[in-house]
């Protein structure tokens, strides 16, 4: 079904699926007085696993993502991504809650415009948009506006483009929550299947301990603002239902009404 | 994939009953109140006879509008095109202040509360001085331009202002620099709202070049207002009235249109499976 002259234009496994590891962050936000959002943050995403962070609301987990992204930079602390502390804008890719399409460009442009940030001319772009969509079961959407779409059919259209931004590390800032239960469990089944076939680094922000337990090899749990990691949660020793429990009795000894 | 067909039901029975209803079914309604107003007012006339000089039937108006007609075409030529070059001056002047205040806090703080406050000037007030100071023409064009200038840059402004700041986090992460972000994602997403601005500032730019012309011009629709009422050529004056509507009507109509053709995403969503089931 893939035409022959467009093998070999996607990537199969993304170059640079890099470590994310994190020493001591600090960061306060606003002046007079700054409010401390990262109190000590120490984490590691290991290179090629899902990572999942469940926290409570206002935690600080989206402003830890720009931090890792690079649009933040931290008041104290280490911030490696591969191993670089600086230069982390245009290393990993970020996808936000609501799905960030651009609601003036085609499902196609937009996605294209993932892999032109990455520095394709214009025509292998298009090229590998169209591969992209198809892959992710859009083909015959390309020119329909994001409105004109369902929520699910969206956030696979934002996963394309994240994949073809060509960066091996994911930064998902709670990518379903805003979906429907149905939607949300499709969704799930296309991150995993796409996680096993590209192995990026992924590092999933959530509020859901179901989800983050049944998407991750890890679970952070995150304690209320300033922000710090309070437990670490091998979901494969723990199993799915054992990790639930660990991580919502983790929750309440921080302090959490979870 | 059938989820798009199930979760958008609404979406294909809109299309076919509006395929149904057709052009006319847009436009016979939109005539009802005009047509009844006109027959009321013919009705009236006969009824009760007016003099021509205080209240002209409808069917006069229309007579004497295509008698006078080269006289008529004389002053609306002037005024349409003092209206459109005032509409351009303001919205080539208004989207550049719009693109600084939005951008930069100094120019927020210094040029803002100055545009609210020439708002509370009545610029009519202006007209006298500015045909002393330039040619009539071009004092007739600043004063449109100046009436239409401030929808232009609060919708300016506010849309700008308005970009998804999720959207601008995601597309930075992705490599975008400042510029990509302003040409790709604020500038798109503050078209909506500007556009919303420009459809009033074509209507004000009406009222600013017929004002001008009522207080301080020889030649244009509200100069021809002005000396056919004082001359008690009452039908001249409403034929005048109805030219300034007809192009107060056409300008917001052109607006409209450039909308619909700079914004194909905001038109009504077709059938999203139809490529797929074909």
């Amino acid at each position: 079904m893939r035409r022959g002259r467009n093998d070999g234009t996607l990537p199969s496994a993304p170059a640079g699926a890099s470590s994310i590891n994190l020493c001591d962050v600090h960061l306060a936000l606003g002046d007079d007085p700054p409010a401390p959002v990262l109190g000590g943050v120490d984490l590691l995403a290991p290179a090629g696993e899902v990572t999942a962070i469940v926290g409570p609301s206002g935690c600080g987990k989206s402003t830890l993502l720009d931090v890792i992204a690079g649009l933040r930079e931290p008041d104290h602390g280490q911030v490696l991504v591969g191993g670089h502390h600086a230069d982390r804008i245009g290393r990993v890719a970020l996808m936000p809650q609501r799905d960030a399409l651009m609601p003036w460009r085609t499902l196609l442009a937009n996605v294209e415009a993932g892999a032109r940030l990455a520095g394709d001319a214009p025509d292998v772009a298009r090229a590998r948009a169209r591969v992209a969509l198809q892959q992710a079961g859009l083909a015959g959407f390309e020119h329909h506006y994001p409105h004109a779409l369902s929520g699910g059919m969206r956030q696979r259209g934002a996963l394309a483009r994240t994949l073809l931004s060509g960066r091996g590390t994911w930064l998902l800032d709670e990518p379903f929550g805003a979906l429907d239960a149905l939607t949300r469990s499709e969704m799930h089944g296309v991150l995993k299947e796409t996680c096993a076939r590209h192995r990026p680094t992924v590092l999933l922000v959530t509020h859901d301990i179901a989800e983050a337990v049944l998407l991750a090899e890890t679970v952070l749990v995150a304690g209320p603002s300033p922000m710090r990691i309070v437990d670490v949660i091998d979901t494969h020793a723990e199993g799915d239902a054992g990790g639930r429990e660990r991580a919502l009795e983790s929750l309440r000894a921080a302090g959490v009404a979870a | 994939m059938t989820t798009s067909q199930a979760t958008r039901p609404d979406v294909v029975v809109a299309r076919g009953s509006r395929a149904r209803r057709g052009h006319l079914g847009v436009v016979l309604p939109t005539l009802v109140l005009p047509a009844l107003v006109l027959v009321v007012w013919q009705l009236a006339s006969w009824v009760f006879a007016p003099r021509e000089w205080i209240l002209p039937s409808p069917a006069l108006i229309a007579r004497t509008a295509w008698d006078d007609r080269a006289r008529l075409w004389y002053h609306a030529e002037w005024t349409l095109l003092v209206t459109v070059l005032g509409l351009g001056l303001a919205i080539a002047v208004g989207c550049l202040l719009a693109f600084l205040i939005a951008r930069s806090r100094l120019a927020n703080l210094a040029l803002y509360p100055w545009v609210v406050a020439t708002q509370t000037i009545p610029l009519v007030a202006l007209a006298p001085l500015f045909v002393l100071w330039m040619p009539a023409f071009a004092a007739m064009v600043s004063l449109a331009a100046l009436i239409s200038i401030f929808p232009v840059i609060v919708a300016g402004v506010d849309g700008l202002r308005a970009g998804d700041p999720d959207l601008v986090r995601a597309v930075r992460a992705l490599g975008a620099d400042p510029g990509w972000v302003w040409w790709h994602v604020r500038i798109p997403a503050a078209l909506p709202r500007l556009f919303t601005g420009i459809r009033m500032a074509a209507v004000f730019a009406v009222t600013g070049a017929v004002v001008g012309e009522l207080v301080a011009s020889d030649r244009g629709l509200g100069a021809l207002t002005r000396l056919s009422a004082g001359q008690f050529e009452t039908a001249v004056t409403f034929a005048g009235v109805a030219c300034l509507a007809i192009i107060g009507l056409t300008l917001f109509a052109t607006v409209a249109l450039a909308e619909h053709l700079a914004l194909p995403y905001l038109r009504r969503p077709t059938r999203p499976s139809s490529a797929r089931n074909s």
